[in-house]
């Protein structure tokens, strides 16, 4: 299971970010979510959500030996982990970067987008 | 939590900052955003305080709510009105508002006159005064985008004016992003008087929740049943723009000056579907599950090259029908040209199209003007738009809003339709009695956003609206009946999303299933542990609304005041669907007594002593 974006339609809201901290860390601090929404707003208006893509092969634990079906079940991560990764999939505030767990089983970010912009794809 | 948030006490003067708690008891009685601004800006208004002297305080004041998972996430702007000359305030959107609540404050109160140019950085708890210098001059994006670079933080939202509130420009607004405003009342000017060019934030505090389980639980299923109302699925996949088609077809369209109501088949031009080819996306305003706001690009013809967000309704009225323009492209390239002077779109389009009906009349002429101000004339719409920035030529007049009666000789007057001192918008309410109600009794002056109760036009079961207003209102338009019930209700209703930070498109105002303040209670309780009764919210929309209508009784402004342009008594619609509709003076009277009843307020418009008493305002008497 993975979370697809389609960017054209993200109407920056925000509230995937708001949902994804909510419910992991019991508040609202889009900074502390795993998923962000860079927006070009003063220019194109065009909103692109960045996340982890749930990679078959996850380059982000190259020299680790935690085991990675454990590790995907994580929301908080080391900084080091987002540095690896090919796809600016992780979302770093202060010494924790922060991974799409998909909130094991039923991602909430899905659940509150209304635009189109995430859909999950099994 | 969002209780913990501060009030920062600004004084440019001195380059000082003061920062308080804001007492939960003044939470309870005027929840934040509008209703706190209301609180803090009473403490000092009064009939001799000038507008743009550094005395009048410029106060942001973001919602209970805002920043949090609710029903919108806004701010109003608040200060003595240079547009006017009386009560200013003004609501805006985007990400400004939440932004705030991140960084710490609620409220900004914003005093005094810097010595040089100057812009505010906020980031999460500290407050700092930075050189704006290089500023001056640019519009509001560009300022905006400036800001990003020096600070090197493409996460700074700022909230700025363009030329039009450096250059004191009566109706500036202050903006941020593409197009959000707090448009109306002029509080870019104030702004401008203090030589502050912007207001930059950054917040990454966190917003901490009482019961975060159930308060997500509550919210998903309240937000699943809003998206699932006819209203919200249109505002999404049309915008507000859909409201155009409405008012044209019903007939409560401006059409050059209200002359005319309607532009019948030709409004097919401007209507939400001729948008379609230009829009690329909806957009959000922070928080917000509808998308209501179009992205639009422009790629061939006169404008190509144009991109941006927009336009809204009211601008389409405002500088489309309103000055007889019925070029969409034009539209959408003057009302970003708007956006980026930092002037609001109503304002600006109500005194174009009276300059243009004193042209038609022989008031004026070219040699005055310096353009032919023909209806629909586009260039000289264009021109007049950056001559009002810059307060040039016949824009210097102009810019001056309804004070230019004076200059524009004896009898101009006759042709601005204004109510205290502040011009009618997009619309004409000879068809719809409610509305032009709400537009006589509303505290800043002719406005839609203080009551518009758009449920009207829905010629619901009279049971229904019974049960919404606590007593009987006809469900016909063009009825007077329960009306002044009507208003009165959501006078203020409004005044609570206004001081919660929620929108009006995603509470009751165009469908009878939009939240109200059940989910509001519900809502505050869940995310600040806060004890509000839906008794108790009605009660501080009563305060509010009664403590900005004692700014107005200490102006000596009462029920004479409470009227309409002259036009909408004394001159039927001439043509189109609203034909022969007029507002009839005995029976908007009886409207008028039975709205100031229910807000407890005698037969002149001023509060009752015991209301202001039940309302904890004694201190106003």
């Amino acid at each position: 299971m993975r979370i697809k974006v389609d960017a054209n339609k993200c109407s920056g809201c925000h509230l995937c970010e708001m949902v994804c901290s909510l419910s992991h860390l019991g508040i609202i601090h889009p900074e502390r979510s795993a998923i962000r929404i860079q927006k070009d707003d003063l220019q194109t208006s065009l909103n692109t959500p960045w996340l982890c893509k749930q990679c078959k092969i996850m380059k982000c634990l190259d020299g680790e030996k935690d085991v990675p079906a454990r590790e995907r079940k994580k929301f908080i991560w080391s900084t080091q982990r987002a540095e690896r990764c090919p796809f600016n999939g992780l979302n770093v505030f202060g010494e924790q970067a922060y991974h799409c767990d998909l909130c094991l089983g039923n991602p909430q970010c899905v659940k509150v987008c209304t635009s189109g912009a995430l859909t999950l794809s099994t | 939590m969002v209780l913990s948030r501060k009030i920062a006490l600004i004084n440019l003067t001195k380059e000082s900052v003061r920062v308080s708690s804001i007492p939960l008891d003044l939470r309870r009685t005027f929840l934040g955003g509008r209703g706190i601004n209301m609180y803090l800006l009473s403490k000092v208004y009064s009939k001799t305080l000038d507008p743009l002297s550094p005395q009048n305080p410029l106060i942001f004041g973001a919602g209970l709510l805002t920043g949090t998972l609710g029903f919108g996430s806004r701010i109003n702007i608040t200060a003595k009105s240079p547009e006017s000359g009386y009560l200013g305030d003004s609501n805006m959107g985007g990400d400004f508002g939440a932004e705030l609540v991140q960084a710490g404050f609620s409220h900004l109160v914003v005093t005094g006159k810097s010595q040089k140019p100057v812009y505010l950085l906020i980031r999460d708890n500290e407050i700092e005064f930075r050189d704006a210098r290089s500023l001056m001059g640019l519009d509001t994006v560009e300022t905006q985008r400036r800001i990003r670079e020096e600070l090197g933080d493409e996460k700074i939202k700022v909230a700025s004016i363009g030329q039009a509130g450096e250059n004191l420009v009566r109706f500036a607004s202050i903006h941020t992003g593409m197009k959000n405003a707090a448009g109306r009342t002029g509080m870019g000017a104030v702004m401008g008087s203090k030589n502050l060019k912007a207001v930059a934030v950054r917040g990454t505090l966190g917003i901490t929740i009482s019961d975060p389980k159930h308060y997500l639980r509550y919210y998903l299923s309240e937000k699943k049943k809003l998206m699932e109302t006819k209203w919200v699925q249109a505002l999404g996949k049309y915008g507000t723009p859909i409201l155009f088609q409405y008012s044209n077809t019903m007939g409560f369209l401006s059409v050059r000056n209200n002359q005319w109501t309607t532009i019948g088949d030709q409004g097919y031009a401007l209507e939400a579907e001729a948008l379609e080819p230009y829009t690329t996306g909806m957009l959000s305003c922070f928080g917000c599950p509808a998308h209501c706001r179009h992205r639009y690009s422009i790629t061939e013809g006169r404008y190509k090259g144009a991109r941006g967000e927009g336009p809204e309704y009211a601008s389409l009225g405002s500088l489309g029908t309103k000055l007889g323009n019925l070029d969409l492209e034009h539209i959408i390239y003057a009302v970003d040209l708007c956006n980026r002077y930092g002037l609001d779109t109503i304002s600006t389009g109500s005194y174009i199209a009276w300059a243009m009906e004193l042209y038609q009349r022989g008031f004026l002429d070219q040699e005055q003007t310096g353009v032919p101000l023909h209806w629909g004339e586009g260039e000289a719409i264009l021109e007049l738009l950056h001559h009002i920035a810059h307060r040039k030529g016949f824009g210097k007049i102009l810019s001056e809003g309804s004070f230019a009666k004076k200059q524009l000789g004896k009898g101009s007057e006759a042709y601005l339709l204004d109510i205290k001192n502040f011009p009618i918008e997009m619309t004409d309410e000879r068809l719809s009695k409610s509305f032009a109600l709400g537009m006589a009794t509303s505290t800043r002056g002719a406005c839609h956003m203080r009551s518009r109760p758009s449920l009207d036009v829905l010629g619901l079961p009279e049971e229904v609206l019974k049960k919404i207003y606590g007593g009987p209102v006809s469900n016909q338009l063009s009825s007077y009946a329960g009306k002044g019930r009507m208003v009165w209700w959501h006078e203020l209703f409004n005044a609570v999303t206004d001081s919660l930070g929620f929108c009006r498109f995603l509470t009751i105002f165009s469908s009878p299933h939009a939240p109200s303040y059940r989910q509001f209670a519900r809502l505050i309780k869940l995310a600040t542990g806060l004890n509000l009764s839906v008794k108790e919210l009605k009660t501080a929309g009563e305060r509010i609304y009664t403590l900005e209508r004692m700014m107005l009784i200490r102006e000596g402004l009462s029920r004479k005041e409470d009227t309409l342009p002259k036009r909408y008594f004394d001159e039927p619609v001439p043509e189109g669907p609203a034909q022969g509709e007029v507002i009839l003076r005995e029976a908007f009277d009886q409207m008028l007594e039975e709205n100031y009843r229910l807000h407890g307020w005698n037969k002149n418009g001023v509060p009752k002593k015991g209301t202001l008493r039940r309302l904890g305002l004694d201190n106003e008497d």
